[in-house]
């Protein structure tokens, strides 16, 4: 370039020489096409993913849209539809349970948006990493792995809350038109995903936040109970379990679960398997707290949009025992809907930055998923409470009530009270007291097939079929020419 | 006026005539006496002179500067060079009686031109003056000619007329009584007669002794020349559609932006501001909108120099002499790919040689909201929403003692706007001799916001200059320096109060804005019902800062080499440059803030070599051939670094010490670069002044469209036909002017940024431990292979001038259809791509324009008017795969959807919703179900209006009488819609707390008013995109009216002051028009981007004004 402009300013010099236009026009077509090449200052997808540290940038990036707004907004959509729960304002269509009205059509697509971003850049990886020029065979699987585990984690959600779904692999990520898969085949391909997560993953991973080989096993665990593999969901939790690698941490107070359990200072806790990490900085604070928080609650100091709250009145508040601590984190708030509100305060950081500038982390599976995970799964396939089982529910319910999670206390189960029906219910029951607010309720009623009837003691509404599954977006109906916009819609929309 | 006799005359005729011709002559009856008024003028103009031993030459142009005259006159007959001294001051009749008798050079005033003969010795009939070249005497006489030259339009014969025989040295000049005689050779001779100030023309003498002939006043020489891409013609010559604006209508009231002076101005330009915020953008769209992707706005070319950016904000209005808008293809197409949108070219003010002239200008306006919103007062608020708690179901909020005891309550649209000054000041010396002519100018501009706390300041230094080297070479330098800076308030859009201008509409008034100890007083606490959104605006204009400050370099230099007359080359290189840094503030005592501070920079770099060749020349029998080629290069540089912190321990520091932020933000800097090179060359070929052809051609290569795609060809083609050339027109005197055009040609648009067709990867972070980690994927948007989008565009048109051009009419129709239109295709959302552009889609504009420019009284009173209208229509005739554009998404709580929709058939940016259909038993409001499926479905909406005008207009009138002028401007647009989105929260989302216009309470569905305005009042009530919220956005406006005085300097002997003039205007003093909210003219989406024209999202509202003013030449 620097070269042709200097041809130009010579112009005045060959002036008298009447070729000079001539002289330009050639210099100036010899070195156009040059010129016009454009060079950025960025990288470009096909100069990437040679090294280590390239791909694990580009590993990075699979956690991103996640990790936005996007999961807090995930898991606030499926509590609003909890029985125990209640959306306001735009979102009380979801506790409503009639099918979703277009505010809410909008909202979960951009979640399967955003699923279907992730599993993009999980392919990427998948599909890129191996052809490194400058990556160690390790390094590659270790990635790999990582990719694995978190598209079958994408595909989880989208299976559970969509059924089939258009199963896009490293194979066919530029395929426009893709048809919609069954639900088996996205099962298929979640199980084999985590398979080789479990096994290429490390058992320590190099920063926490990234999937261990034991998150993979804990997901699994849940994929095989979501699909009724009971002894492949026990025999998975238990490894977990037995690595003896995890445990609950103990408390006293609420303030304890406020601070050492859903802390917005905390690293890590011995109970974290696979949280998504949130820290105090800009747009990388956990946003839960502002969707979930009323300005006037004081746990959080950026206000609040508090749009999902409880009743005092429904049967899970007025049937939990006032001595569990857990029940202190529903706190009785005025937002103007009465006196009977409750609003969750397990979340809290009066140092955030920001609206999206919370530090606490997003606890998606800690330890004591694993131990009603194994609760649940061993007693389903022993067709009775084991002793194991009873030992795995009571440590979580032990810790609710402020106990040492190991020691036997006064608030224990007891074995000959139950049997598998009853005690499989008090472990639902458990769990429901346990992940509140964190949006595994409306999923546990699916999976055991009880939603119409939880939701019709809880709040006297027949849930319509079609509120069942959300829509398949019209931005994936409209544009992928292999779905039939009307076959391939759930029913009812 | 002032000869009844010829006015009587005139009347008598007039009553034999008809009554169009009566009423003709009524319209122009100023006309009779105006050249010898004029004449008369002229002479008593009061002239002072000191000179000794000067070139006659110089004393001429010194009068002509004093008297505002040109003299006219062939070197052949007067020496310009012989020396005079004089000192005098006299009215100019005796000054040039006084210096012309002794040289024998008698005058006549012709308008303002002043045409001069050598006198003829009384005896010499046949002329063997210094001026004939080969006195007659010595050539052998085969055959004599005689004859006489009389002016064409006055019959006087023309004395001192140049008679040549063709192609030879023998030639004569006519006596006194326009009498000429010459031998030639024999029939074939040609004789050719010329004389300054008249059409030259020859004659074939034949067998002729007496040849008497009549010679045409040349008007072109009073034509202005127009500013064209890479050159300039004569206006007569045109044969493409291009408006002029000149500076006085520019300047006639302060404005930030040049583009808002140009509003109403010219045919087929719609300008529109976006925003009433000091400095805030203007949206300018020639005939129509082109592009769904890329920017709609025209190119901006100053002084040659093709800019970036979309609005020029680095001139002052004061600099600019004049600006040519370039409309169709003909005129636009030597702009290649960036032409689509039509051309501005911005024209600034140039010395010229003569006494140096010194022009001081300033003017103090003070500024007021144009409206204000007729809001609820603090009793008829608790009145309202107490309707509101008893329609809920609720206890009421307010007991009867507290609402007998509110009153009117706090007007919060006083706390937020105020009166505010706008000042302009400018100083510009001009002058020069033959060598060298500058103009230095400084000029201030300094807009106070009438929201308080915002402003715009603009500090401008310009300079251009022109130096002849040599006979051959000459250079040229222009540079433009400002600074510009401002503090914006321009927290609009938002919802429930969480913008400043929606707050100051929402706030209660019921509530002072401050505790009683001091502090802000947090609205969303003050009462439960009130939303939580809603933040005091005492947060926005106290403690919120967001202040840009702009260095922009404009510079640009030629050499212009002349080998020959006929061949100009011109080697230019340039430099436009933008620093722009933005600091923006939070302080800890804005609502739930721990102070926030970010600043950011951008430097734009735009360097521009070019290269042309120009060649004019008149060969044989009247053809002219001008012709330009060229080489040219711009590339645009741009980088960017910003930085933030959050959380500081003292608002001290504000934007002083990022470092020192609690957390600090990630910095983040950016990077691109595109270049254009280009090839292009224009040929004009003027046949005998009846036939005009233009044929361009630009060839454009892009740095930003993919390998294969970067090169385009932009040819045009025009041709005109002046038919008032023609001998058969001659018999119709009335029309002095008429010119048929029509051309047809190819431009393009830029649509995309660079880097669109690679596949970027972005960094973002992510965080694990409790750390930041670097992420890099690729964006949303698949990559795709793009190449330009092309604007065909047709235009056929016609000039008329009648009664010797006091009236000019124009008339313009254009078919302009834009393909391979840049489009954003969406692709399955499961892809992780969501969407990807591509060249597919058509768009049309098509329409017509009309201006119409006369001189009504030219006489002791003057009176101009011009006005123009013009007519667009626009449809998407293609898109990807026939399927619709959703567009302008709308989210404000109550209703979160999209406003438009582009379809095929329909026109850009129609508004899409449903349409109401009154109210139900309870007071809910009813929508129609158009699908009849029984439920309330997007499969409902249907087009509730459109954003585009049916038509646009301007009208401007300038009257002077002695030392009076009086100038009206009115401005308008007819039939347009507009999408009151401000409307939807202030007036239907009840139960928050809101204020509203007080038409809500006063109107709204109760069961004995079933038909009102309003629902029912409840918190309840829903509410959807409907043609509720649609309005007529049609209004006409008293844009500026102004009255100036102009000092009577000669009466007071005040000698060093040329001109004075002290005047007063007034600014939007008048609009009418339908609209509810503050003013019609509004665009909230108005980037040049956009395709969403028409929307009010609570912008920063219009000012009217008043100002005073001066200016002072010297």
């Amino acid at each position: 370039m620097k070269k042709s402009l200097s041809s130009f300013i010579k112009i005045p010099s060959t002036l008298w020489n009447k070729k000079w236009l001539g002289v330009v026009l050639v210099l100036g077509l010899s070195s156009c096409e040059q010129l016009l090449k454009e060079e950025p200052k960025f990288i470009v997808a096909e100069n990437f993913f040679n090294t280590a540290a390239e791909v694990e940038a580009a590993t990075n990036a699979i956690y991103s849209p996640l990790r936005s707004t996007n999961y807090a907004v995930y898991e606030t959509s499926l509590e609003c539809q909890a029985d125990y729960a209640y959306g306001r304002g735009s979102w009380a269509p979801l506790h409503e349970h009639q099918g979703l009205n277009d505010a809410n059509i909008s909202r979960v697509a951009g979640l399967w948006n955003a699923f279907y971003l992730s599993i993009r850049n999980a392919n990427l990886v998948i599909q890129n990493a191996p052809k490194g020029k400058a990556i160690s065979p390790a390094d590659i699987n270790k990635y790999v792995g990582e990719a694995k585990f978190l598209r079958a984690f994408n595909y989880f959600q989208l299976v559970r809350n969509w059924a089939g779904v258009p199963l896009r692999t490293e194979e066919n990520m530029t395929q426009i038109d893709l048809r919609r898969s069954s639900v088996e085949e996205v099962y298929t391909l979640i199980q084999a995903d985590l398979k080789e997560a479990e096994t290429n993953l490390p058992d320590k991973p190099a920063n926490v936040g990234r999937p261990s080989k034991w998150a993979a096993k804990t997901l699994l665990a849940d994929v095989y109970l979501t699909l009724g593999k009971y002894t492949e969901a026990r025999d998975k939790a238990d490894e977990v379990i037995k690595s003896g690698k995890f445990s609950l941490v103990p408390i006293a107070s609420k303030a304890d679960f406020q601070t050492k359990v859903y802390g917005p200072e905390l690293v890590s806790t011995t109970e974290e398997i696979f949280y998504l990490k949130y820290t105090r900085q800009v747009d990388q604070g956990n946003y839960m707290l502002w969707i979930t928080n009323h300005p006037s609650t004081n746990l959080f100091n950026f206000g609040g949009a508090y749009v999902v709250y409880g009743q005092t009145t429904e049967p899970l508040y007025k049937g939990w025992n006032d001595a569990d601590i857990r029940k202190s984190l529903w706190e009785k708030v005025n937002i103007g809907l009465g006196a009977n509100t409750v609003i969750s305060s397990k979340f809290a950081d009066q140092k955030a930055i920001s609206q999206t500038g919370a530090g606490n982390d997003d606890p998606v599976y800690a330890y004591a998923d694993v131990l009603l995970i194994y609760a649940e799964a061993a007693t389903r396939v022993n067709n009775a409470p084991t002793a194991q089982a009873l030992e795995a529910l009571n440590q979580v319910r032990r810790r609710g009530y402020g106990k040492t999670p190991t020691a036997v206390s006064s608030v224990d189960f007891v074995l000959a009270d139950y049997n598998a029906s009853t005690f499989v219910d008090a472990v639902i029951q458990e769990r429901a007291y346990e992940f509140l607010y964190l949006g595994k309720r409306w999923l546990d009623l699916k999976r055991i097939g009880k939603v119409k009837e939880a939701i019709k003691a809880a709040k006297n509404v027949n849930v319509a079929d079609k509120h069942l599954l959300w829509p398949v977006p019209t931005s994936e109906l409209n544009f992928n020419k292999a779905m039939d916009p009307v076959k391939d819609q759930n029913p009812g929309y | 006026m002032q000869k009844n006799g010829r006015t009587k005359a005139f009347l008598l005729k007039a009553m034999r005539m008809t009554v169009t011709q009566l009423a003709m002559l009524i319209l122009f009856c100023g006309l009779a006496s105006a050249r010898d008024t004029k004449a008369q003028e002229v002479l008593n103009t009061t002239i002072s002179l000191k000179i000794e031993a000067v070139e006659i030459k110089r004393v001429f142009s010194t009068i002509e500067k004093q008297a505002g005259v040109k003299f006219v006159y062939s070197p052949n007959a007067i020496r310009a060079d012989q020396k005079v001294s004089l000192a005098t001051t006299n009215k100019l009749s005796e000054v040039l009686k006084e210096l012309l008798q002794p040289l024998q050079i008698s005058y006549e005033v012709v308008g303002s031109r002043i045409l001069l003969r050598k006198k003829m010795p009384e005896k010499a009939a046949l002329s063997d003056e210094i001026s004939t070249p080969v006195p007659n005497a010595t050539v052998p006489s085969d055959q004599v000619v005689k004859g006489t030259v009389v002016d064409n339009e006055k019959g006087e014969p023309l004395p001192g007329v140049s008679v040549l025989l063709k192609g030879t040295q023998r030639g004569a000049t006519t006596n006194p009584n326009g009498e000429f005689s010459l031998s030639v050779p024999n029939g074939d001779a040609v004789l050719v007669f010329s004389f300054v100030g008249y059409e030259p023309q020859e004659l074939v003498v034949g067998n002729r002794t007496q040849i008497n002939i009549k010679l045409k006043v040349d008007t072109k020489a009073l034509e202005e020349v127009v500013v064209v891409g890479y050159g300039v013609v004569k206006k007569s010559d045109l044969t493409g559609s291009v408006a002029q604006v000149k500076s006085k209508e520019l300047n006639s009231f302060p404005t930030a932006n040049v583009l808002q002076a140009l509003s109403g101005r010219a045919a087929g330009v719609q300008v529109t501001q976006n925003t009433g915020a000091p400095g805030g953008g203007v949206s300018v769209r020639i005939r129509g909108t082109n592009s769904i992707q890329g920017s709609n706005e025209p190119l901006y070319v100053v002084d040659g120099f093709p800019t970036t950016g979309s609005n020029p904000t680095i001139l002052n209005n004061v600099d600019i002499e004049s600006i040519e808008i370039l409309k169709d293809a003909s005129a636009t197409a030597i702009y290649g790919s960036r032409g689509a949108n039509g051309v501005v070219l911005i024209t600034t003010k140039r010395g010229k040689s003569g006494k140096t002239k010194v022009d001081f200008e300033t003017s103090f306006t003070s500024q007021t909201l144009i409206r204000k919103l007729d809001l609820m007062n603090a009793n008829e608020y608790a009145t309202f929403y107490n309707k509101q708690a008893a329609n809920d179901n609720l206890a009421p909020y307010f007991t009867q003692a507290q609402l007998d005891g509110f009153g009117q309550g706090f007007d919060w649209q006083n706390l937020v706007f105020q009166k505010a000054p706008m000042k302009t000041t400018s100083l510009n010396i001009s002058g020069g001799n033959d060598k060298t002519q500058f103009s230095v100018s400084g000029s201030f501009f300094g807009q106070d916001g009438i929201i308080k706390g915002s402003d715009y300041k603009r500090y401008s230094l310009r300079t251009n200059l022109t130096h002849k080297v040599s006979d051959k070479f000459s250079v040229n330098l222009s540079t433009t320096l400002s600074r510009l800076k401002t503090d914006r308030r321009d927290s609009e859009g938002g919802s429930r109060g969480n913008s400043m201008i929606s707050a100051a509409i929402s706030a209660p008034p019921t509530l002072m804005p401050y505790n009683d100890d001091g502090s802000y007083r947090v609205l969303a606490i003050a009462y439960p019902f009130v939303a939580t959104d809603l933040i005091n605006p005492l947060n926005f204009i106290n403690e919120q800062t967001n202040r840009i400050k702009a260095n922009r370099v404009l510079a640009n230099a030629a050499l212009i080499y002349n080998p020959i007359p006929e061949i100009t080359v011109r080697i230019s290189g340039g430099i436009e440059n933008a620093d722009d840094r933005t600091d923006n503030y939070t302080t800890r005592n804005y609502i739930n803030s721990l102070g926030r501070a970010s600043v950011s920079t951008t430097q734009q770099t735009s360097l521009l070599n070019e290269n042309t060749i120009s060649y004019n020349k008149t060969f044989g029998q009247g053809h002219n051939i001008s012709a330009v080629a060229g080489v040219t290069y711009q590339d645009f540089v741009t980088t960017t670094l910003s930085a933030s912190g959050t959380g500081f321990l003292s608002d001290i520091i504000e934007t002083g010490g990022l470092g020192s932020a609690i957390t600090p933000g990630i910095p983040e800097s950016g990077y691109s670069k595109s270049v254009l090179l280009s090839y292009l060359g224009r040929v004009n070929y003027n046949l005998k002044d009846k036939y005009l052809i233009t044929a361009s051609i630009r060839r454009d290569g892009s740095s930003r469209y993919s390998e294969g795609n970067k090169w385009g060809y932009f040819p045009s083609g025009a041709v005109a036909w002046r038919v008032s050339s023609e001998e058969f027109m001659k018999t119709i005197p009335f029309v002095s002017d008429l010119k048929l055009r029509a051309s047809w040609g190819l431009t393009g648009s830029q649509a995309i940024s660079p880097y669109a067709t690679l596949n970027q990867l972005s960094s973002f972070r992510t965080v694990f431990d409790d750390a930041l980690f670097t992420t890099f994927s690729p964006g949303t948007r698949l990559p795709g292979n793009l190449k330009w989008e092309t604007t065909e565009q047709k235009d056929i048109g016609v000039d008329v001038g009648i009664l010797n051009n006091r009236v000019l009419l124009t008339a313009d129709y254009y078919i302009k259809n834009t393909r391979d239109l840049l489009n954003t295709v969406v692709l399955p959302s499961s892809l992780g791509f969501t969407s990807t552009i591509q060249n597919i889609g058509e768009v049309q504009n098509k329409g017509f324009e009309f201006g119409i420019d006369s001189r009504l009284f030219t006489g002791a009173f003057k009176w101009d008017v011009n006005a123009n209208i013009s007519f667009n229509r626009n449809k998407v005739v293609k898109l990807y795969g026939g399927g619709d554009i959703l567009t302008g998404n709308v989210n404000v709580v109550v209703i979160n959807d999209v406003t438009s929709i582009l379809r095929e058939g329909q026109p850009i940016g129609q508004f899409w919703g449903y349409v109401e259909d009154g109210y139900t038993e309870k007071g809910a409001i009813k929508f129609k179900d158009l699908d009849g499926n029984g439920t309330i479905t997007q499969t409902d909406k249907t087009y509730i209006g459109d954003p585009n005008p049916n038509f646009i207009y301007g009208f401007n009138s300038t009257m002077s009488y002695k030392n009076f002028d009086l100038s009206l401007f009115i401005q308008g647009v007819q039939g347009n819609d507009l999408f009151n989105v401000s409307s939807i929260v202030n007036t239907m989302d009840y139960g928050f707390g809101l204020n509203m216009p007080r038409e809500v309470l006063y109107n709204h569905w109760t069961p004995s008013t079933p038909n009102a305005k309003y629902p029912i009042i409840s918190r309840n009530t829903t509410t959807r995109v409907s043609n509720r919220f649609i309005e007529d956005g049609s209004y006409l406006r008293l844009r500026t009216i102004q009255l100036a005085y102009n000092l009577p300097l000669e009466k007071w002997g005040i000698k060093w002051v040329r001109s004075a003039q002290v005047y007063g205007s007034g600014q939007n003093l008048l609009t009418f028009t339908n609209y509810s909210w503050w003013d019609p003219e509004v665009n909230s989406r108005g980037g040049s981007n956009s395709t969403i024209q028409g929307i009010d999202h609570n912008s920063y509202p219009t000012a009217k004004s008043v100002t005073a003013g001066l200016r002072v030449s010297f």
